[in-house]
């Protein structure tokens, strides 16, 4: 969690909410000036945090009309916008089990200049820290390519 | 009328071409699979349009894989295409997951047109060569 956010935003952890995280982003990037490029990464970058929660931290949850929460941290600082994704789920061992493409980690290692994954203290689920520089020295794409992170495209059978 | 439409355009013969509009994730990839799912029933060749995407995410990159798979058991040419106004952040996601040359993604709607025909097998006697 970070100390005094300048937004904070809490929701009910569903697939129309991913969007609404994205719009506060680019009202957020809007009144800082970032640079589109870097905007467009922190919009896929929190879209695949966003969507991890929502796909998978309350998969053991019986009851599948009560959602847990999808909660969303935007600090900016001199350097960078934080933004911390956050879930009261059963964790990154959740029987949810490996996501459709596994491509979200990956991605969001890809487009960020730093990232950080955490089991929350106390009450249980999973915290996603993400910083984004204003001005890069180095695409973090090239720093962090995908192709390194064991993900790999499908192999045509032939 | 949609903020986020996806639509079939059966305009070109033996291929249906799918239309991305604006943003896409996790929100509208069920509709994307359906609509994959409709072309892909047609029996031609399936190409996707992402010239008007303004955001996708991995969401939309699996259904795109699921799609692609599912041309290649039937037979089934399947391209994606962008061109040079493309939003950078779709073109982004597509380079750096190296799914290019995987989808594939071509450049224009008749490179696309020409690569799904190329691709399809030939109709079992209607197509003179």
């Amino acid at each position: 969690m970070i100390e005094r956010p300048e937004v904070r935003l809490s929701m009910p952890a569903r697939a129309e909410g991913v969007g609404v995280v994205r719009q506060a982003l680019a009202g957020m990037a809007d009144a800082l000036a970032i640079d589109p490029g870097i905007l467009a990464d922190m919009k896929m970058a929190v879209t695949e945090a966003c969507t991890n929660v929502v796909v998978h931290a309350y998969t053991d949850r019986e009851d599948e009309g009560a959602s847990g929460t999808l909660d969303v941290d935007l600090l900016a600082d001199e350097a960078a916008l934080t933004v911390a994704v956050r879930d009261e789920g059963s964790g990154l061992d959740s029987p949810g089990g490996k996501p459709a493409l596994g491509l979200g980690l990956p991605l969001i290692a890809a487009l960020s200049d730093e990232f950080e994954v955490r089991d929350r203290d106390g009450d249980g689920g999973t915290e996603v820290l993400m910083r984004f520089l204003y001005t890069r020295e180095q695409d973090p794409a090239e720093a962090h390519p995908i192709g390194e992170t064991g993900w790999e495209p499908p192999v045509d059978p032939e | 009328m949609e903020t986020n439409p996806i639509a079939l355009d059966e305009s070109e013969e033996g291929v249906v071409v799918v239309l991305v509009e604006g943003e896409h994730d996790i929100y509208t990839a069920p509709t994307l699979r359906e609509r994959l799912e409709e072309a892909l029933g047609r029996g031609g060749g399936v190409v996707v349009d992402l010239t008007g995407a303004t955001f996708m995410d991995s969401s939309i990159l699996g259904a795109l894989l699921d799609a692609r798979r599912r041309a290649q058991e039937a037979g089934t040419g399947f391209v994606v295409y962008v061109d040079a106004d493309v939003e950078p952040g779709v073109q982004r996601i597509l380079d750096i997951t190296g799914l290019v040359p995987v989808l594939p993604v071509v450049n224009g709607r008749d490179d696309a047109l020409a690569a799904v025909r190329e691709t399809q097998d030939p109709p079992a006697a209607a197509s003179p060569g």
